[in-house]
């Protein structure tokens, strides 16, 4: 049987005449399909757990604490809480998504499917975090509408929403895929989340404003990266900003580019990839 | 001179903990061969396999698939090779028409393409009525189909098989050995390894035999299975084990 398609022809004349490949945009895209499938499968996991844990937020703060505090900068308190719940959701879900599908993929083993195949390290690295902006996204926006339905929340600037979003996003799809390829272990993989992702997020200023902690412990809030995070989504829903403007803007996108220089260089060293 | 399907040069892989699973191994395969590479178990077989498809890094050495370098060059040079791993690397809640698929993907084979090759990979490895069932529920010899169609679905020029058989019913053997033997014939160069020495045998003209990260011994079919006591009795003294059984009585 013959077994002879274009792709042999295609293959040679791309590889025999010394020119470099392009961009894989049809192994990128099978990347982002394969997650998402991926994702599809544990539904509740990935969305309805966020939500629900949002939508308990709302009633407790809603009505339950926030009917007994009185404003902050002039808004509810479940104003001011909600742009906080949705970026603790926002870094979970990238978090969550870029270190399990990383781990996950090393631990059985199907990891090898990608390094045998033609896919720059850029091209690995790209279809990885496409996956987690969408599920973070997508978790998200889930939040934002129902905050919207109930009337909790408003946006004074969607593209400043969109940024944070999708950086921050950015930003913990990167750690986790350090945190993935780093991990030998299930227990080193939730170690990062235990010890680091959610103390620094609760002390980040969901619940209270920088003034509202004594002087000395101030510090704490502006030497910690999650107080610029929930505090610039805050300021693209409300209008409510404590840091000079920019300032937030530029270290985030610091952060994007030196987790993505780690990240590229990790890949290029076969880090927790190759043996 | 023509250049060849496969090359490596002085290899040499040492891991972490500093064991040398190759140590100096240079092999050459011109292309069109059916190569057959054998050893014992952990002689360096799937190390040497790991650094030409780039799952393992090599520490010294080259490695040269149809003439790209496959460190430099590593995105050309892996269009051109097809993996059959001895394990099943596999994601076990995907189905086979996915794994296929998506493998057919990352090798940047358009939607079309990709049907066409599925369907033909599906029907020749007898998955139709398998397809849509997750990995993980497949038998052993299934799931070694898989595998093989994955391995295909980019019509790879340099097929490269470790243990292939390994775990298989006979029927199936058969019937890789029959395809195995057409697609060789249409022009693809294959390296097989393999415990079944009569299937390196039936199937392959080169041999290589590779003991303690080394090349051992190397030639036509012929010329190592020619003298008395056939490729067994080659093998085991290439590999050191004949004399150590000598020893032993």
């Amino acid at each position: 049987m013959t077994i002879e398609t274009p792709m042999t022809a295609e293959a040679l004349a791309t590889a025999g005449n010394g020119r470099p490949l392009g961009i894989n945009w049809i192994g990128l895209g099978t990347m982002v399909r394969r997650e998402v499938s991926r994702m599809i499968r544990v539904p509740i996991q990935a969305f309805v757990a966020p939500w629900i844990s949002a939508l308990l937020f709302i009633f407790i703060f809603g009505f339950v604490v926030g009917s007994r505090i009185t404003q902050i900068g002039g808004h509810r308190y479940l104003e001011f809480v909600l742009p906080g719940i949705i970026m603790l959701n926002v870094v979970n879900a990238a978090f969550l998504q870029s270190s399990s599908a990383i781990y996950f993929s090393r631990f059985v083993r199907f990891i090898e499917e990608i390094l045998v195949a033609p896919m720059s390290y850029a091209e690995m690295i790209a279809g990885s975090l496409s996956v987690v902006v969408l599920r973070a996204s997508i978790t998200g926006v889930g939040i934002l509408v129902i905050g919207l339905a109930f009337g909790a929340t408003h946006i004074e600037s969607w593209p400043l929403f969109l940024f944070w979003m999708v950086s921050v996003s950015g930003v913990f799809g990167l750690l986790g895929i350090i945190v993935g390829l780093w991990s030998k272990s299930f227990e080193q993989l939730n170690m990062p989340v235990v010890f680091f992702l959610t103390p620094l997020s609760m002390v980040g200023g969901v619940f209270n404003t920088v003034g509202m902690l004594p002087p000395w412990l101030r510090w704490l809030a502006w030497g910690n990266p999650f107080f610029y995070f929930i505090n610039g989504i805050r300021g693209s829903m409300i209008g409510f900003d404590e840091t000079p403007p920019g300032l937030g803007i530029g270290l985030t996108l610091l952060l994007l580019v030196v987790l993505g220089l780690t990240v590229w260089r990790l890949y290029a060293k076969g880090y927790g990839l190759r043996e | 001179m023509p250049v060849p399907a496969l090359k490596v040069s002085n290899l040499r892989k040492v891991y972490r903990r500093g064991t040398v699973a190759v140590d100096d191994l240079s092999l050459t395969i011109p292309e069109g061969e059916f190569f057959g590479f054998l050893g014992p178990n952990g002689a360096g077989k799937s190390t040497t396999i790991h650094c030409i498809t780039g799952i393992a890094e090599p520490t010294e050495g080259t490695i040269e698939i149809f003439g790209l370098d496959a460190v430099k060059d590593y995105r050309e040079a892996r269009r051109l090779v097809g993996l059959c791993p001895q394990e099943f690397n596999v994601d076990p809640f995907a189905n086979p028409r996915q794994i296929v698929d998506w493998m057919g993907g990352y090798f940047g084979m358009p939607a079309r393409l990709r049907k066409e090759r599925i369907d033909m990979l599906m029907e020749r490895f007898d998955l139709i009525a398998h397809q849509k069932k997750q990995f993980r529920e497949l038998s052993g010899g299934l799931k070694r189909r898989v595998v093989l169609a994955r391995a295909l679905v980019h019509d790879p020029r340099l097929i490269i098989l470790d243990e292939p058989t390994a775990g298989v019913d006979v029927e199936l053997r058969r019937v890789l050995w029959r395809y195995l033997a057409e697609i060789n014939k249409d022009g693809k160069t294959i390296l097989l390894t393999s415990h079944y020495l009569e299937e390196v045998e039936r199937l392959c003209r080169q041999v290589a035999i590779v003991a303690k990260g080394k090349i051992a011994r190397e030639g036509t079919k012929d010329e190592i299975a020619g003298r008395p006591g056939g490729l067994e009795q080659a093998y085991l003294v290439a590999t050191g084990a004949e004399a150590d059984h000598v020893a032993g009585q």
